[in-house]
């Protein structure tokens, strides 16, 4: 089962990486949803509405890159950003739980993960960070992602909430255990990440800027100290037990950026911490939404350029 | 911590790190009921509390900590048979550490050892763990928005503690604007609502685990933050009346004192009120 797991991971990045050299033309953004069924299987892209931007007609290009579509690569999420003057979305289709995200986002990753764990049918929608479309302030004030909507319109954000919110919300396989202690332990576990998000991203950009991070690193290396040790107490795989469960997919993005942002040596003295890494690698729900290397790297290069075209990196459309 | 947008996102602070601000306090609890016994100040060298009795929930608390406080007014509208340990937080029992390797309040310990602490985490686990009234709502959305409206709080905190400090000092115009506007965005919320409470018609625990900052209001003379903000006015009235809240009150005057000796950072401040 773990085999066939990897080969599926395998093929993903084939895929992933023949995307890459597609030429990216610069269309308007439309036909940006792409729905899933509950088996992860593609369903027909459905087009919104009026194309943004366009009054010509072009249903030929949607057609034509829909039938593209259907040939790329596993992820759900690998749709053209809605920046400033695009269409609002119309509302959330019965059965379906929509996601305002970008494939990039660690935060919005973790809602990803959760939503794929679970099974959920859901749609996403891709934002342009760096050109917020007006509309969307009408989903979050401050125009943040990830941001839940479903279809009686309500809204749900902040990323833990979204997930709590999703485990608690639809049936099957519960990531957060059932016992309210181990869910507390669980949520104190996550009080003690929560400096990382904010000294992986200052690495990054010490790096990118070409600054020295040391004192960061270390620091980043100390917090990976402390989960360290609450792995090697508890002497098991995952975080909540000899499972994968919420607390490791909340914890997972930072982690698979470790590499692309330059800093996988701070994991260098935690092996519990590795095998960690390792198990999660193995988990079907995480290999479904790794992101290419190079495609994550031309991300980062147009991203610190202020290109606002860096969130639609590696899309073939 | 909650996540939101990557560019953007800074880190939020331990809540709980506020409380080692605090100075000690010997409690002889004043308010006891009959749920409550008599909480001994625990201090350096003293003996290390044994385990918690079946049938029992210890909270280490702080008679004047907002954070513990929550978890004290959840015990109590959850009807939770409960003991309390008061904390010298200037003078940490080495034990302690064992309890919460940060050294804060408020922390629970049950009769199997277990220990819980951050104070949204050992609400809502009382919440989950105890039978009887739900605090929080059993709709998942409901849930969701009550979790929202806590973030939206979230940055009140450490501005009420940053004007305790700056009292009679520097000038304050600032810090009360930003008040103003974090008190404006939850007006928004029971504007919208058309609630008396944050969580509906009744209380529920998000008006429990924002209430004890706004105990505060009055003994900072900061009452003036909700003139723009009747909803919140209101809520606050209303917040008043219940039996729960009001068998924890703060004293105005023992606060304002306490204050007063918090910031000479007299060793008296402990005894004050008693």
């Amino acid at each position: 089962m773990q085999r066939k797991d990897h080969a599926g991971c395998c093929e993903f990045k084939a895929r992933a990486a023949v995307l890459d050299h597609f030429p990216t033309t610069p269309t308007r953004p439309c036909c940006s949803k792409v729905a899933f069924g509950a088996s992860g299987a593609r369903r027909n892209v459905a087009v919104l509405g009026p194309c943004a931007g366009g009054s010509k007609p072009h249903g030929k290009d949607c057609e034509r890159w829909s039938l593209r579509r259907r040939r790329e690569s596993m992820t759900d999420d690998a749709t053209r950003t809605l920046g400033k003057g695009s269409i609002p979305p119309g509302p959330v289709p019965e059965g379906v739980i929509r996601l305002y995200s970008m494939r990039f986002c660690p935060y919005a990753h973790r809602t990803r993960l959760v939503l794929r764990a679970k099974g959920i049918r859901h749609e996403v929608i891709n934002i342009n960070l760096r050109n917020k479309p007006e509309w969307y302030f009408t989903k979050h004030p401050f125009g943040q992602i990830p941001v839940l909507e479903n279809s009686k319109c309500q809204l749900i954000y902040e990323s833990v909430i979204a997930c709590e919110y999703l485990d608690d919300a639809y049936p099957g396989r519960k990531l957060y255990p059932y016992d309210p202690y181990e869910r507390a332990r669980q949520k104190m576990l996550l009080e003690l990440f929560y400096k990382v998000p904010h000294l992986t991203k200052e690495c990054l950009v010490a790096l990118r800027c070409g600054r020295d991070c040391g004192d960061l690193k270390l620091a980043l290396r100390q917090e990976f100290c402390n989960l360290e040790e609450i792995l090697g107490y508890q002497n098991t795989v995952f975080f909540g037990g000899d499972c994968i469960s919420m607390i490791d997919y909340l914890f997972w993005p930072w982690f698979e950026r470790l590499e692309v942002y330059g800093i996988a040596d701070c994991v260098n003295h935690t092996p519990a911490l590795r095998l960690w890494i390792a198990a999660m690698k193995q988990d079907p729900t995480v290999c479904s939404l790794l992101t290419d290397k190079n495609t994550f790297l031309g991300f980062l290069n147009l991203y610190f350029q202020n290109n606002p075209g860096a969130f639609d990196y590696g899309l073939s459309c | 911590m909650a996540g939101g947008d990557a560019v953007t996102s800074t880190p939020c602070r331990s809540q709980e790190e506020e409380c080692s601000l605090f100075l000690s306090l010997e409690v002889k609890d004043r308010l006891s009921q009959k749920m409550d016994l008599e909480g001994q100040l625990r201090k350096m060298g003293s003996a290390p509390p044994g385990p918690v009795p079946e049938g029992l929930i210890r909270v280490y608390s702080m008679r004047f900590c907002p954070y513990a406080k929550r978890t004290l007014l959840v015990l109590r509208a959850k009807g939770i048979r409960h003991e309390v340990i008061n904390i010298n937080l200037k003078n940490k029992p080495e034990w302690f550490f064992k309890k919460n390797p940060l050294g804060l309040v408020p922390v629970l310990e049950t009769s199997l050892g277990q220990l819980i602490y951050e104070s949204a985490i050992t609400c809502e686990y009382l919440d989950e763990a105890y039978p009887g009234k739900k605090l929080l709502p059993g709709d998942p959305y409901e849930k969701a928005c009550q979790k929202m409206v806590f973030e939206s709080f979230s940055k009140v905190p450490s501005l009420m503690v940053s004007f305790l400090r700056k009292q009679n000092k520097e000038d304050c115009s600032g810090l009360k604007e930003e008040l103003h506007k974090e008190f404006s965005k939850l007006e928004e919320v029971l504007t919208n609502k058309k609630t008396t409470f944050f969580g509906g018609s009744s209380l529920s625990m998000i008006d429990y685990l924002i209430w004890p900052w706004f105990e505060w209001l009055e003994a900072l003379e900061l009452n003036e933050c909700v003139d723009h903000t009747p909803n919140l006015k209101l809520w606050m009235a209303s917040m008043k009346n219940d039996p729960i809240v009001s068998s924890l009150p703060t004293d105005v005057k023992t606060l304002q004192g306490f204050f007063n000796l918090y910031l000479q950072n007299s060793p008296e401040a402990c005894d004050y009120g008693l």
